[in-house]
């Protein structure tokens, strides 16, 4: 059996941008609400048991961990049309269900309340498969479920299942605007850190990058929470095609994301997809036809990005691989590239050989595209480090008038001190400075580097 | 120009009225009369028709002879002089013969003068014919017709000049004027002719039916043997008539001999000796009528005329059987010709022969002559053409066809010669022979014969299809001749379209000929990535293995084990059937990376596209693919090893081995993306615009069979060449052995022992993370027990070793990671570093000339492959005076590439 990937979604945002997740997936595999094969879901070809598995009746139930806090969403989705696929006994939902208030540190203790039941759910899935390949966390990093439950079951993993990749996608606050939670700061922060030092390949979405492209793309001012959530899901699966429609290349997890990551530090990865259309996205608009080319320049452009990052003259790509699904043909690839060289539309890191990988998948067949091919590019940019520097630098704010403190240390990692704080701190620095060190030209020469030698 | 051609008709005809009338009126009254004949001419000229003269000419040599031959002759001569353009006033001309014929008759009153006044006027008229056919002949028989027209106009001479004394002598006797006629004088000068001429002329038939007579003997094969007395000019004549005569002797020994079909050149050659047999016929019958004329005339001879001057008088002359016998002889000539040019050729070629002289010569005789003969003899080629045409059967034993069946040695030899080179049924049972094909029809429309033919024999044989093959033949199979091309040539189009359709067909329908290509390049091809991955995770502990621990069942039960969990589960039963794991011969010293091979069984007739050659070439190219495949997941578990180490053990001995790792893990970076660029050059430079061509080729409509295997041999090459397995780098300052296989190979191996060489570093780094932790582990032991952490006995130096015993004693600590050699010394360290970066120096400088010699390829996707290796520029290739030097970016600096 081929390499399965376990999804963990915590807290809200991770359920809802899960279950949207789960619904594309089913639609793309022609896999029906009750979790049996659609009729017309004959033609072999893709490869559904990545992310599924079938129980005895051969129905396919995904390989998903569900865990919030506070009941409300998970209820969603035990109520929603998709609710008989999930395995029922990969909820959970503490009977208090109070929630984590916001407050990483309350999720972050409640993981030890849920660990046993956690743990159980997931040596089962493990179990479950024949070579495990990685885990997938979904969660946002402003709250206090995903981030705090979430950068607990990071480091469990870690200790856990120390051979298994770690694959987060984390959903960054919106910055620009204040944001929705005071202490988002010291949210993401500290869940910062455990995605630093404990995930392999951190796929980063920002909410206000997010919010951005949909009122840009889909021109919608006030864009809802389902329609964000589906530009998550779209990325989502589409950064996961290759997995599920096996071809030559790119067939595993380790494939995708070794040629992006050299350094196990730098391993945030930025998105764009094009186009948005109605086709995954509610009031997506029509999209006049799309060439690679158009495809692959768009990808290209900062406001295409899902993250909010600041560019400087120094930022550049570190590697890019860009996942085109539909008609594609390889000699228009190959003209694209050729051109995109010539047109330096893309910069990349100065000491050591990069370049934009290409991956052709096919595109489901039981889901109509009114465009010939879409793109998604998974890029390791050095432009990544200013939103952390925009995390650290809210932070400071915060840190310094010693706001909102009170309710972190009543519990446990700051009840005797706040090192956690400046440890993150520091470990997020470190995470920056190692972006900055990797657009110079001497990244590689030992004296110039944040490392020192023993 | 009408005045002069009329001034010569005029001075042509006055000339012959002089030598008619010679002597029969004074000058005057002969140039009234020719005046007068010629105004009589004139005069009926348009009132006559010629038609009419002629049949009373006709009448009256009939009420003349008694027989029909004169008039036949006659006839004979008419019709030519009909077909003469030169000629107009024919009517006219005749109506003057006939007048003078009649004149001489009133004023001779003799029968045989005026019969023979009429023979020599058609002997007049038949010269002026063979005039002018002369120079159309002489094109191509230039070396006898010169002569021989010589010889009728010397005739003539003679003929104008004596004639008339003989006729004349008679009647004036010697009395008149005391003159003796040539003739007599030479009668009374020579002996009588020993044997005479009436001797001769009756031996004729005997001769000219090639028999040998007492006069005329044949010794020899080809020799008539002449009586050595004769006069010179009776000689002259004789050798004429010995001709035919010689002819029909070689050509009747050539129909003769026709009992062995064999010698004969085949079923063609023995219609041909049929066909000539039939001329032959003719020609005797000719001869006969000859005969029965000489017959005839010698009867009323008397005997004792020594020199045959009656002979004359009765009008069968040696002379005139020559020319009787002329046109015979012409046939005979030509086909003595066709058979002396047809020796020891067979069937297209023969056909080619008497072909050529249907076309391209302009007599019409010969062209009649030629083509009459064409049909008859090209009667057993249409029979074969049908045979094979409708049937798909060569019956040829005597090799006549153009299509040769090829022996099982020749076949063999054929695949030795070209090293296997597309070797099959298809291929090299049969063969077109150029040079037989008949220039009855093009080389394009034999070919397309050719290939109707063997692919209804492959219909038939190759595909077990034999009773569509007979169906075909029962409904649609016609006659061919020669008679009607056009038809013939749309006949053998239709079948031409029937039988490539239905060949195509049963390839795709009944040998899913597009599946098993399909599934060649799923499975050999490596298209199918989650099986191919799923083969190399489970095998990849056994091919680790030297390759002489392999067992076949463990490859197969691998392979079984890979099909099943992966979607090359849902491929055809067929296609799983003929997927097959094997070892390559194994030599000494190998694992089982280097023999373990995916084999994919093709079976006929599919192996007439996919030819064993063409199985060979994908093995080749799936063991490369392989080969990179290997490194790519190489790399790929040491990346994910070293990866989720960074998250513990790395992690914390960072400050010691840190940026080795930084370093180590950017040249796996490195390498990864080389063997990520060179697999998609491969998949969508490479692979997939072949495969595009190669389907869109099948797709096509009206494809043929060899369509079809051209443009898999093309998608095939395409793929070996630009995938890098060609014969290697163009540029001729290279040695040979630097092809970019053998470089390829060079670079992944030493990918592959930088990966041995990182798992060193790994070694090392968790060795020193144990040591550590037993460093704590011990300090917070002492500190519990209340003494000091750290004593004066751990003394740098000793303290490694401490530390070592400790953690060897301690072995609860969680090493599981680290391979056999975790308890390496750290006097391991410096040899890794060394080992890794010398691998690093050699990787690199392999990278350095593979990349210069992609960059000075033709190729343009070659060329392209070298800018995606460099796609940030980071290689800088400078091109000098033949050489090309590659640079990286920052080796300028030199921080990373000591040396």
């Amino acid at each position: 059996m081929p390499r399965e990937i376990i999804t963990i979604q915590a807290g809200q945002c991770g359920n809802s941008i899960g279950s949207q997740f789960w619904q594309q997936l089913c639609l793309e595999h022609g896999i029906s609400q009750d979790g049996n094969l659609e009729d017309f879901a004959t033609e072999g070809g893709d490869r559904k048991d990545v992310f599924f598995y079938q129980s005895d009746d051969t129905r396919y139930i995904p390989r998903a961990i569900l865990l919030d806090l506070e009941p409300r969403v998970i209820h969603g989705i035990q109520t929603g049309p998709y609710k008989n696929i999930y395995n029922p006994e990969n909820f959970h939902v503490p009977k208090d269900g109070g929630g984590a208030g916001n407050i990483w540190a309350l999720g972050f203790n409640a993981g030890e309340n849920v660990y046993e039941e956690v743990m159980e759910m997931l040596d089962r899935e493990a179990d479950g498969s024949d070579s495990l390949e990685a885990f997938m966390l979904l969660h946002s990093i402003a709250g206090g479920t995903g981030s705090g439950l979430g950068s607990f079951l990071l480091e469990k993993l870690n200790d856990r299942f120390p051979k298994k990749l770690i694959q987060t996608y984390s959903v960054f606050p919106d910055m620009t605007n204040g944001g929705e939670v005071v202490v988002q700061p010291y949210n993401s922060l500290l869940a910062l850190r455990r995605l630093t030092q404990n995930a392999d390949s951190v796929v980063v979405l920002d909410n206000g990058a997010l919010t951005r492209i949909a009122a840009d793309r889909l021109h919608v001012q006030e864009p809802s929470l389902t329609q964000t959530n589906q530009l998550v899901s779209t990325v989502m699966c589409a950064s996961t095609t290759t997995l599920r429609y096996p071809g030559y290349m790119h067939n595993d997890l380790v494939g995708i994301i070794a040629s992006l990551i050299p350094t196990p530090r730098c391993h945030f990865l930025m998105t764009s997809y094009t186009p948005f259309t109605s086709d995954s996205v509610n009031q997506g608009k029509t999209v006049r036809k799309t060439t690679v080319l158009d495809v692959m320049r768009r990808l290209l452009q900062p406001k295409n990005r899902m993250v909010s990052a600041m560019p400087t003259k120094q930022s550049c790509y570190i590697s890019i691989l860009n996942i085109i699904q539909g008609e594609a043909d390889p000699t228009d690839v190959h003209k694209s590239l050729l051109r995109i060289r010539e047109r330096k539309l893309a910069t990349f890191i100065p000491w050591g050989p990069a370049s934009i990988q290409v991956a052709l998948t096919k595109k489901s067949p039981y889901i109509p595209m009114s465009h010939r091919v879409s793109g998604l590019m998974l890029a390791n940019h050095t432009s990544v480090a200013t939103l952390f520097e925009r995390v650290l630098k809210q932070y400071n704010i915060l840190r310094k008038r010693g706001a909102f403190l009170e309710q972190y240390k009543k519990v446990a990692p700051f009840t005797d001190s706040l090192d956690e704080f400046d440890e993150s701190k520091a470990v997020v620095q470190d995470l920056i400075a190692e972006y900055k060190a990797a657009e110079q030209k001497d990244y590689l020469s030992p004296e110039e580097t944040g490392e020192g030698h023993a | 120009m009408p005045p002069t051609r009329n001034d010569r008709i005029d001075e042509g005809l006055s000339k012959l009225i002089e030598y008619i009338l010679p002597e029969l009126e004074d000058e005057d009254e002969d140039e009234d009369l020719k005046a007068n004949a010629l105004e009589l001419a004139q005069a009926r000229a348009y009132a006559d028709d010629p038609a009419h003269i002629a049949n009373i000419i006709k009448n009256k040599l009939i009420r003349d002879n008694r027989t029909s031959d004169k008039a036949l002759r006659f006839h004979n001569l008419y019709s030519r002089l009909l077909t003469l353009p030169l000629i107009k006033q024919k009517g006219a001309i005749l109506h003057l013969l006939h007048e003078l014929s009649e004149e001489s008759e009133r004023n001779i009153s003799s029968r045989a003068s005026e019969r023979n006044t009429i023979s020599r006027a058609s002997g007049r008229q038949s010269t002026t014919a063979a005039d002018s056919r002369a120079p159309s002949r002489a094109g191509t028989e230039s070396t006898r017709r010169p002569s021989k027209t010589t010889t009728v106009q010397d005739e003539d001479e003679f003929d104008a000049s004596v004639p008339p004394k003989p006729f004349l002598a008679p009647e004036r006797g010697g009395g008149k004027t005391g003159e003796p006629t040539k003739a007599a004088l030479l009668a009374g000068v020579n002996p009588p002719l020993d044997p005479s001429e009436v001797t001769l002329l009756k031996d004729m038939p005997f001769t000219l039916q090639g028999v040998s007579s007492k006069n005329l003997p044949f010794s020899l094969e080809n020799t008539l043997k002449l009586p050595s007395n004769l006069p010179v000019p009776l000689i002259s004549l004789l050798h004429t008539l010995a001709e035919p005569a010689l002819l029909y002797r070689s050509l009747s020994a050539f129909v003769e001999e026709s009992g062995a079909v064999e010698d004969k050149g085949g079923l063609v050659g023995q219609s041909l000796s049929a066909a000539i047999g039939n001329e032959l016929k003719a020609y005797l019958s000719l001869v006969a009528g000859l005969e029965g004329e000489i017959r005839r005339a010698t009867a009323s001879l008397p005997e004792d005329d020594p020199h045959g001057l009656a002979v004359r008088k009765a009008g069968v002359t040696l002379r005139r059987c020559m020319i009787w016998t002329r046109e015979a002889t012409m046939g005979l000539r030509l086909m003595a010709a066709i058979v002396g040019e047809s020796k020891g050729k067979r069937g297209g070629k023969l056909i080619s022969i008497i072909h050529n002289f249907s076309t391209s010569h302009g007599d019409p005789f010969v062209f009649n002559f030629a083509r009459r003969l064409l049909t008859s003899v090209t009667r057993p080629f249409y029979d074969l053409l049908r045979r094979w045409v409708y049937d798909g059967e060569l019956i040829d034993p005597y090799l006549e066809f153009f299509v040769i069946e090829q022996s099982e040695e020749a076949i063999m030899e054929a695949n030795a010669e070209r090293r296997g080179h597309a070797s099959s049924v298809w291929q090299d049972k049969y063969k077109l022979d150029t040079e037989m094909i008949p220039t009855i029809m093009t080389p394009e429309f034999a070919n397309k014969v050719f290939l109707i033919g063997k692919s209804l024999n492959f219909i038939r044989y190759g595909c077990e299809d034999s009773e569509w093959v007979e169906r075909y033949s029962k409904t649609t199979s016609k006659a061919l001749s020669h008679d009607d091309y056009a038809s013939l040539e749309q006949n053998i189009d239709e079948a031409y379209k029937t039988t490539m359709e239905r060949l195509m067909h049963l390839m795709n329908k009944k040998f899913n000929l597009f599946e098993h290509l399909c599934a060649l390049k799923k499975f050999l091809l490596l298209g199918q990535g989650d099986f191919i991955a799923l083969l190399m995770e489970s095998l990849s502990s056994n091919l680790d293995r030297p390759a002489n621990t392999l067992y076949r069942h463990n490859l197969t039960a691998q392979l079984e084990h890979a099909i099943r969990g992966s979607n090359a589960q849902f491929e055809s039963q067929e296609a799983l059937r003929r997927l097959d794991a094997r070892m390559l011969e194994l030599s000494h010293g190998e694992i089982g990376w280097d023999v373990f091979t995916l084999e994919y069984k093709i079976d006929p007739p599919v192996d007439v596209v996919v030819t064993p050659y063409s199985s060979r070439e994908y093995l080749k190219v799936f063991n490369f693919l392989w080969r990179i495949k290997r490194v790519e997941f190489a790399l790929g578990s040491a990346w994910k090893k070293y990866m989720t180490g960074a998250r513990g053990v790395l992690s914390s001995v960072a400050d010691k081995v840190g940026t080795d790792w930084k370093v180590a893990r950017c040249c796996i970076a490195e390498m990864i993306h080389f063997v990520a660029q060179l697999q998609y050059y491969i998949l969508f430079q490479v692979i997939e615009p072949s495969w595009e061509k190669l389907t869109s080729t099948m797709n096509k409509p009206g494809v043929t069979l060899d369509d079809l295997i051209d443009a898999h041999k093309v998608y095939l090459n395409s793929i070996t060449r630009k995938g890098l397995l060609g014969g290697g780098s163009t540029s001729k300052s290279r040695q040979p052995e630097t092809s970019f296989l053998a470089q390829l190979h060079e670079i992944l191996k030493s990918m592959l022992a930088y990966k041995d060489a990182m798992d060193g570093l790994y070694s090392c780094s968790v060795a020193e993370f144990t040591r550590r932790q037993a460093t704590s582990a011990l300090i917070d032991a002492r500190t519990a027990a209340g003494k000091w952490g750290v004593t004066e006995s751990d003394a740098p130096y000793d303290h490694a070793q401490q530390l070592k015993k400790h953690s060897l004693r301690n072995k609860k600590v969680d090493i599981s990671d680290s391979d056999s050699d975790s308890d390496s010394d750290d006097g391991d360290l410096p040899g890794v570093r060394q080992r890794l970066r010398a691998l690093t120096v050699e990787f690199q400088a392999r990278t350095a000339v593979l990349l210069g010699d992609l960059a000075n390829q033709s190729d343009t996707d070659m060329r392209f492959l070298g800018v995606m290796f460099s796609f940030n520029d980071f290689y800088v290739v400078k091109k000098g005076k033949g050489k090309t030097i590659v640079e990286r970016r920052s080796a300028q600096r030199g921080d990373e590439t000591p040396a």
